[in-house]
């Protein structure tokens, strides 16, 4: 078969395809007749309001020089890790706002950062296409820097998103610029699997986030440049689970649900979106219309701890909280005096729920609390 | 409201909607007010002052007694402090030589005023505005310092004593008319610094009752180190750069924590290092935070330390050690030594009349003898003998000569007035008498000219007379005069400054010189090469013993990989060769002499059995593509074999055939004619193999090298201006165009660098990418979206056009227009070239040159139509060092030239725009 003549037929293939892919989506519109804000509009549910005095900033966390790229919290509810492009990472008390370790990086060009579930080790990881492991028990060396105590390497792109599986200390799922997720063996550094890549059905652009499924550590989901998520089975790497479309932009982030059968999205188009793994239908968007022209993109995403709540953190500096069920916003963190100067490029809920932490590129996180007598939600 | 209704204008609503509806004040019925009422101050006329006259002073030409206002003792503090403030309030055009420090005490006071009706946020704010102020007096006062001090010393006496009279007036409630008599005491007051003053007569009548106003005066701790009658005797020269002292706000009583108000003086309590709060244990946490800068509270982050804690900065407290754990401890005194807002500001001192710039600091501080405590303050530097001093005082030690730091000494410097001089200065009475001890003739006021070493001679004369401090006792007569003797340790001037260069800069500047610059490129254009050769260029150790053995790894599997190609270019021939045997064979079938076994399967690529076996098994390893790891096996096993195989003659048969192999790079040929010696096991691969080396940086997405410039010769004949250079550090960041993705995600991480190289291979013209565009076209468009991405909106490029060696040859055979880019190339010059292409070194330049200022202006074109920026452009030759080493260059000239452009104005004209205009159709 000549070359000309396998082009041609890779055309009408792909051709095929997005016309299947097309037809697909249309059936799914026609059977979604509504969408979460709709169903419950239609019963009669009302948004959740937010006082002045509800969610208040009671931290700031200073010590970066430079712009925060990523945090993540311990499950034990008060430490708080944060990268940063001073090429450190600091590892904070939340409750006290104390560095207990600041991490110089070998490479200063780090996009994210992970506590482990014991909360005995940090992972970062960014342009220098590796991810590295410190251990927070080890003795510094003479100038008081921590030594490495993994590098995992393998990825032929940068590691965009790193996150431990839950429950051991040993996994990580790394996603990366070459187009690919990876699950870690961290004791022996090597690779248990690749998901996507070449010869595999996976993303077709940059992968930029990961999430595993709190309920089901088996799975995870990915988001990518290709402006698509990708449920994966860890079990089964040759193939993504499922593929989902919606999004018109790069997908930033992607967090799963607290009940692990959703997911949500955030993307360059500037929404948010709420997709179910089950059906793989899209339930909701999250979209806030701007008068201008210039759609302030979604960085980076958290639910609530009963997920009635979505923080999203925005490029323009705004960080709303959504209403999931009315997809509403209740609250801009940034309106207040004492928010962020910067656009906010990270945020995290402590595993309790009880406090909101998000970094930006002003250097500073800040630590949000549900203020009063406010429940928790 | 209706009543408000009534007075707006119904018709003017209508008529323009967006204005507001006018309303006129209405008549006040409410309720009585609690507080009290603005009210406007009627202005009289008459009772506007002027400005009077000031009569002329004999001035002596040398002698100026400037007066300087002694620092106040406590006791009387407060009252002192109002005499002070009424002079400048008045005329705040004609601050005096103290001014700096005079108006910010008014705005203090002004604020401890205000202080019961203000918020303490609101006071923070304030605080910041007058600092601004204060400074901004400060500086608009230096240039017409001369003639306010000269108006000041006229009505100095007089000031004083109608200070006084207005303190009574003070008292007396402060009624107009008594301001009138401030006209005879300076100059002009305008209505509103009246009602500041007013307002700080007011403060002050009330603070005498109220115990919670802070302290309305406080001195910088510097004057007050020096004692009062010093102060008041010398005519020193302020330095004249307003500093600003950060006050802390408190409302409890003295000795409280300023932050719960508890406990009392001798409660155990942490000092902030700006602004003097102090803080108990419970609070310090709260007060200060994180301490990203040391004790510091939140608010006073980013600001300059006082100086007099200086001493004590990076030296821990035992309340801390109780507060924090070991490691953060020392992580907080680290930060507070080392973080740039408490480095001492260069611009407080004045070495020569002339305040530093951070580099001349660093290298006074990391000259072999640095001088000893470095306080702000005037000094004054003999570059030749190294003699350091304060301004107007005798020596008080000799540090490293020549160094590039402030202006020239003036003869006045340490206020001599014995009419002998040393390297252009006026010595002082001390001085001489050493001279006389030390046996030095000194009748007729000679000029000396004393090198560091102690040789002196005098101006205009050649022979050395002897050495000051050669004669024995010399040391203890300068002990007892207290005189500097220069330390042991001082060496020849030479040696100095190539030491200086080798020196490593402090830590905390390390990070401030540091230029970054971002070096980007498709695959294949070199860029890996480039940032190679930055490396075996400018640094000492270019690759560290794990990079080498990487690095060997790396070229041997590579080799291994050539081979492979080679043993698979061996079968296609053989097959080839076999076949065309075959059909010889057939037709030699149909003769009848013609013999079968003549085609037995030999042909010239034919190889043993044993490598047979080797070649099968390297191949099947590679289409597996495990070759990395199955290599180091082979290496051992089969080291042996390869010299075998290569001597081969297939092999060198298939060899000669190379340029039939597609896959195999041109760089092959380099490794393959050493490969026997490439694979054995204890290769050392030399900096040229290295070079030349595949695949070595891409593993990584990203690859950075710190250098610097070295000093080279030519260099040194430019001057001592260049020796800053030396200093500035460089930062070479290599990111492969793969991981940049479609839309570079991640550029925005490059904002804070200084300049962007892009590469692109000359040669890459006739080349395609895998799915048939052109490879130069594909640069082209990364080209746009790199120099079109937002984070480097205003950044210079600089384009380096690359592998200009392999191009000069191609030109010669495939034509330019190849690609489709440059189809308008027509090359003027070609029917010139065939009478001279005997000898090239004639003007004409040659086919590749011109192609390259074609290609050249093209992208300039393409940068300027997407930017409206000039684009820089090099040539370079990745292969050869000085080629690389004149475009890095090139490159930390335009990086220096950005630094300057704002000085001048000449901003949009560039050096390199003639060769756009002169390649233009």
């Amino acid at each position: 078969m000549s070359v000309p003549e396998l082009k041609e037929r890779h055309a009408a293939a792909t051709e095929t395809v997005n016309n299947l892919r097309e037809r697909l989506r249309q059936r799914r519109n026609e059977l979604l007749d509504t969408d979460v804000a709709g169903y419950a509009r239609s019963q009669g549910r009302s948004p959740v309001t937010f006082g002045p005095t509800d969610l208040v900033c009671c931290r700031i966390l200073q010590g970066h020089t430079g712009k925060v790229y990523s945090l993540d919290w311990t499950p034990e509810r008060n430490r708080i890790v944060s990268a940063s492009q001073d090429g450190r990472l600091i590892v904070w008390n939340a409750l006290t706002s104390q560095k207990t370790h600041a991490i110089k990086l070998p490479c200063a060009w780090v996009m994210t950062c992970a506590f482990s579930p014991t909360g005995q080790s940090v992972a970062c990881g960014g342009l220098d296409s590796m991810c590295s492991i410190f251990n927070l028990n080890s003795l510094t060396d003479r100038d008081g820097n921590l030594p490495v105590s993994k590098t995992l390497s393998g990825h032929k792109g940068y590691v965009s998103c790193c996150q431990y599986v839950p429950n051991e200390d040993i996994h990580i799922i790394t996603s990366s610029g070459d187009q690919t997720c990876v699950l870690w063996d961290i004791t022996t550094g090597l690779r248990t699997s690749i998901f996507g890549g070449e010869f595999q059905s996976g993303h077709t652009a940059d992968v930029l986030s990961v999430s595993i499924n709190a309920s089901d550590s088996r799975t995870f989901v990915s988001g990518s440049c290709d402006a698509t998520a990708r449920l994966w089975d860890t079990r089964a790497a040759s193939r993504a689970v499922r593929t989902f479309h919606g999004h018109e932009g790069d997908v930033n982030t992607v967090k799963f649900f607290p009940d692990g059968n959703r997911f949500g999205t955030g993307s360059d188009d500037g929404t948010c979106r709420l997709f179910d793994i089950r059906t793989g239908h899209q339930l909701q968007v999250y979209h806030q219309q701007h008068g201008d022209n210039e759609v302030p993109h979604v960085t980076s995403i958290a639910f609530s701890i009963s997920g009635r709540l979505l923080f999203a953190g925005y490029s323009n500096g705004n960080c709303y909280v959504w209403d999931t069920l009315l997809a509403k916003v209740v609250l801009n963190l940034g309106s207040p005096q004492n928010s962020h100067e910067g656009r906010i490029s990270c945020l995290g809920l402590s595993a309790d729920g009880s406090a909101l932490c998000t970094g930006s590129w002003d250097t500073n996180l800040k630590i949000w609390a549900f203020g009063g007598n406010r429940r928790v939600i | 409201m209706p009543p408000e209704e009534a007075v707006t204008f119904p018709s003017l609503e209508n008529e323009d909607e967006e204005e507001q509806p006018y309303s006129f004040a209405v008549e006040y019925t409410g309720p009585p007010v609690p507080y009290d009422l603005p009210r406007a101050v009627p202005i009289n006329v008459e009772k506007i002052p002027v400005a009077t006259v000031v009569s002329k002073v004999p001035l002596s030409n040398t002698e100026l007694h400037i007066p300087v206002v002694p620092p106040i003792l406590a006791p009387d503090r407060n009252k002192l402090s109002k005499e002070l403030l009424l002079q400048p309030t008045v005329s705040p055009t004609s601050v005096i030589a103290f001014e700096e420090r005079v108006s910010e005490d008014t705005n203090n006071c002004l604020l401890s005023g205000e202080l019961s009706s203000y918020e303490s946020g609101e006071l923070a704010e304030l605080i910041n505005n007058n600092d601004n102020s204060s400074r901004r007096l400060g500086a608009c006062s230096v240039s017409n310092e001369h003639s306010s001090m000269l108006d000041y010393c006229d009505s100095f006496g007089k000031s004083r004593e109608s200070s006084s009279r207005a303190r009574v007036s003070n008292d007396d409630d402060l009624n107009q008319p008594d301001w009138g008599s401030n006209e005879s005491v300076l100059s002009l007051d305008y209505p509103s610094s009246r009602v500041s003053s007013r307002k700080t007569g007011d403060c002050n009548n009330e603070s005498n009752a109220d115990i919670k106003r802070p302290q309305v005066v406080t001195f910088r701790d510097i004057e007050s180190d020096d004692g009062l009658d010093e102060e008041f005797g010398q005519d020193e020269v302020q330095p004249q750069v307003a500093r600003v002292k950060r006050e802390p706000q408190t409302k409890g009583k003295k000795g409280s924590c300023y932050r719960c108000f508890k406990g009392n003086r001798f409660t155990e309590k942490e000092v902030c290092i700006v602004c003097d709060a102090k803080y108990c244990s419970n609070c310090v946490l709260g007060a200060m935070g994180s301490m990203p800068e040391g004790r510091k509270c939140v608010t006073c982050i980013g600001f300059p330390i006082d100086e007099a804690k200086r001493g004590s900065l990076g030296k821990c407290s035992r309340m801390l050690k109780r507060l924090f754990i070991d490691l953060e401890v020392r992580q907080i005194m680290k930060a507070e030594k080392l973080c740039e807002a408490n480095q001492l500001p260069p611009e407080y001192i004045c070495v020569n009349g002339q305040p530093l710039c951070h580099e001349e600091l660093a290298i006074l501080q990391s000259c072999p003898i640095p001088p000893k405590k470095l306080k702000p303050g005037n000094y004054w530097y003999d570059k030749v003998s190294g003699l350091w001093g304060k301004e107007g005082q005798k020596p008080s030690m000799i540090i490293s000569p020549h160094l590039n730091v402030g202006g020239s000494i003036r003869p006045d410097a340490s206020s001599g007035n014995t009419q002998i001089f040393i390297n252009g200065r006026e010595i002082t009475k001390v001085e001489l008498r050493m001279l006389q001890l030390a046996g030095v003739q000194v009748a007729g006021n000679p000029h000396f000219w004393v090198n560091e070493d102690g040789s002196y001679q005098e101006e205009g004369q050649k022979n050395m007379k002897g050495y000051i401090w050669g004669k024995a006792g010399m040391k203890l007569v300068c002990a007892v005069l207290s005189l500097p003797v220069p330390s042991k340790s001082s060496n020849p001037g030479g040696e100095l400054l190539n030491s200086m260069s080798g020196r490593s800069v402090p830590d905390y500047l390390e990070q401030r010189i540091l230029q970054k610059i971002l070096l980007v490129g498709s695959t294949g254009s070199g860029s890996s090469t480039i940032f190679k050769q930055a490396k075996i260029l400018y640094k000492d150790v270019p690759f560290s013993e794990d990079e080498r053995e990487n690095i060997k790894l790396t070229i041997q599997s590579n080799v291994y990989g050539y081979l492979g190609i080679l043993l698979e270019g061996r079968e296609r021939f053989e097959e080839e060769s076999l076949a065309e045997m075959r059909k010889r064979a057939c037709s030699k079938d149909t003769d009848p002499e013609g013999s079968i076994d003549d085609g037995d399967g030999k042909t010239i690529y034919s190889i043993g059995l044993r490598l047979k076996e080797f070649s099968d098994w390297l191949l099947k390893t590679m289409v597996s593509g495990h070759l990395e790891t199955i290599f180091l096996a082979a290496t051992r096993e089969y080291a042996p074999l390869i010299e075998e195989l290569w001597k081969d003659a297939a092999i060198q048969a298939t060899y000669n055939r190379r340029s039939e192999l597609e896959m195999l790079p041109s760089v092959a040929s380099y490794y393959l004619e050493r490969a026997v010696e490439i694979l054995k096991m204890d290769y050392e691969p030399s900096d040229l193999d290295i070079l030349y080396a595949e695949g070595v940086t891409s593993s990584n997405g990203l690859a950075c090298v710190d250098f610097s410039f070295p000093q080279s010769l030519c260099d040194e004949n430019i001057g001592t201006a260049d020796q800053h250079d030396s200093l500035l550090r460089y930062q070479l960041i290599r990111v492969q165009a793969r991981g940049l993705g479609e839309n570079c995600k991640w550029l925005e991480m490059f904002e804070d660098i200084g300049m962007v190289i892009f590469c692109v291979a000359l040669s890459d013209y006739d080349q395609f990418s895998a799915d048939g565009t052109n490879k130069m076209l594909l640069s082209r468009k990364f080209f746009e979206s790199i120099v079109t991405h937002p984070t480097f909106d205003q950044m210079d490029f600089l384009l380096i056009l690359n592998k200009f060696d392999q191009f000069e040859e191609k030109v010669e055979q495939v034509p330019l227009t190849r690609c489709e880019w440059f189809d308008d190339f027509h090359p003027l010059i070609s029917r010139h070239r065939t009478n001279t292409n005997s000898n090239s070194i004639n003007n004409n330049p040659t086919h590749g040159q011109l192609a390259f200022h074609y290609i050249a202006v093209k992208f300039k074109r393409l940068y300027s139509s997407l930017t409206g920026r000039k684009l820089y452009v090099s040539l370079l030759k990745g292969l050869e060092p000085k080629s690389v080493d004149a475009a890095l260059k090139f490159a930390r000239e335009i990086l220096k030239w950005d630094e300057e452009r704002a000085n001048f104005s000449l901003s949009e004209h560039s050096f390199y725009s003639t060769e756009a205009s002169s390649f233009s159709h």
